[in-house]
């Protein structure tokens, strides 16, 4: 396992996706801090008007297009040079192959989070708000990784099954707007991309009951396993079809 | 040159781009009818074709510039992908053709794809029976979304050729659709540097935020606008062709 997520690491590690991972919070914190600053008089509830403002479209929207590109990247290089078919033919079970992808693909979206609270807290140091730094936007943003592993296990086995870069990600916009439906709907712990926008709060910031929460944390879990069994057994049971 | 265009459809033929690119427009399509019926039980004045314009229009901000990167990306990577960029280039063909053919190829499938999407709010609009039919109005439509269209396309076919990795395309893409989705919260001398933003700008109607409720208002075609977004695309093409074209394979 520990030789899989090496393997894994080596082809990221000159692959500049840093750069990618890291565009995406510095643009949501900036456009949201540029419209905290402007409308002051409305957003009265320091960090929290600030969280809404920054984390509204990075959470919502963004958030599980990174992760689709960052999927696709992790595939990429299988799906090239007949790639599949010697990965397949090494002495390394399918399991492992998939979980290092879950891994290290997490490992780029927790990056990608931390970075965002980093410059969160920066924001609203700069914007000199006066409450303190509220700790359970943290909590929120551990959350919100915990929902992208299941959107991540989703991507994978999406990612694993086409070989254009682009198309996972096409439809993971898609997906995005189901969410949306769904969590309006009041059926978001069902879905991986709702789950999402619960986690972070983003769209409410309202505690979650004791309830929800042991729901939101068993339905992560539950997606994960459930596309990690799903792309585990395809690898090991479909034959690899490679132009 | 009409044969290097009719090389790239043969080409695609089997990738289904057209489908897929209908399919996602419907999704953002149903969301945004689903959007105005809401808006119109709760105000019953914005059942009229200005919302569904603006809507729409709005949405293509966030919509397009990820759905133009994936087109792009598409018609741009089998070549890195079959390292068949440098086959290519040894035929009797120039790059020049190679390249215009490929912008022509994704283009048009934009285009239809902006077409769709007109047939789809003309036969919502006729569903809900909203008075008249501001053909000007779509006809400014399609010519907005068309020229901003143009111009992302442009951008993202000189990032998708000259970056082999798509992510760094794609993630162009994300960052348009961010822009094109959050330009109304820009000051306009911001927002006219940025591509993306024009699809907003470029719309037949705006909604005017007033007390208690807003309304939806006309918004007269801006030549001024119309022309810096085509002369944005001429300089993203030009640029990417130069670029791609000096760039040793």
């Amino acid at each position: 396992m520990m030789r899989s997520i090496s393997a894994e690491w080596l082809k990221m590690r000159r692959s500049k996706m840093t750069l990618i991972l890291a565009a995406l919070p510095v643009v949501s914190v900036l456009i949201g801090s540029a419209n905290y600053y402007l409308n002051q008089e409305a957003l009265q509830n320091d960090w929290l008007s600030l969280w809404t403002q920054v984390s509204l479209f990075y959470g919502e929207f963004f958030l599980p297009i990174l992760i689709a590109i960052c999927c696709a990247y992790a595939c990429r290089l299988e799906h090239m040079n007949q790639n599949w078919k010697m990965i397949m033919a090494a002495p390394i079970s399918a399991a492992h192959l998939y979980l290092a992808k879950l891994l290290i693909t997490g490992m780029m979206i927790l990056f990608a989070q931390a970075m965002f609270l980093g410059l969160y807290w920066l924001a609203g140091t700069l914007l000199f708000l006066p409450s303190p730094f509220p700790v359970k936007t943290a909590g929120w943003v551990m959350r919100g990784w915990a929902a992208s592993l299941s959107i991540i296990a989703l991507q994978l086995e999406l990612s694993l099954r086409f070989r254009s870069f682009a198309v996972p990600i096409g439809i993971n916009l898609c997906a995005v707007f189901i969410g949306l439906g769904m969590y309006i709907n009041k059926l978001g712990l069902f879905f991986p991309f709702s789950l999402l926008t619960i986690g972070m709060s983003v769209l409410s910031q309202d505690k979650l009951a004791a309830m929800e929460n042991l729901l939101f944390w068993l339905m992560s879990i539950a997606f994960v396993v459930i596309f990690a069994s799903i792309s585990i057994c395809r690898l090991k049971n479909n034959d690899i079809v490679q132009a | 040159m009409s044969s290097t265009i009719a090389l790239e459809y043969y080409k695609i033929r089997r990738k289904n781009i057209g489908l897929m690119l209908i399919l996602f427009l419907l999704v953002e399509m149903t969301w945004a009818f689903m959007a105005i019926s809401m808006s119109i039980a709760r105000n019953p004045d914005h059942a009229a074709w200005e919302a569904v314009l603006f809507n729409i229009s709005y949405m293509n901000g966030l919509f397009m510039p990820i759905v133009s990167a994936i087109v792009v990306s598409r018609i741009c990577d089998m070549e890195h992908k079959g390292a068949t960029w440098k086959m290519l280039a040894a035929t009797n063909v120039s790059r020049t053709q190679l390249y215009a053919a490929k912008y022509v190829c994704a283009n048009s499938l934009l285009l239809i794809g902006i077409l769709a999407q007109t047939a789809l709010m003309i036969g919502f609009g006729w569903l809900q029976k909203f008075p008249g039919m501001p053909f000007g109005q779509f006809m400014q439509f399609v010519a907005g979304t068309a020229a901003v269209t143009l111009a992302v396309a442009a951008l993202q076919q000189w990032v998708s050729m000259s970056v082999k990795n798509q992510a760094f395309a794609l993630c162009l893409g994300m960052i348009g659709g961010f822009f094109g989705l959050t330009a109304g919260l820009f000051p306009a001398s911001a927002r006219h540097l940025l591509i993306w933003s024009y699809y907003l700008d470029l719309s037949p109607t705006i909604y005017v935020y007033s007390e208690p409720v807003g309304a939806y208002a006309a918004q007269p075609f801006a030549f001024g606008k119309m022309t810096a977004v085509l002369m944005m695309a001429a300089l993203s093409y030009i640029a990417g062709n130069i670029h791609v074209n000096r760039k040793e394979i």
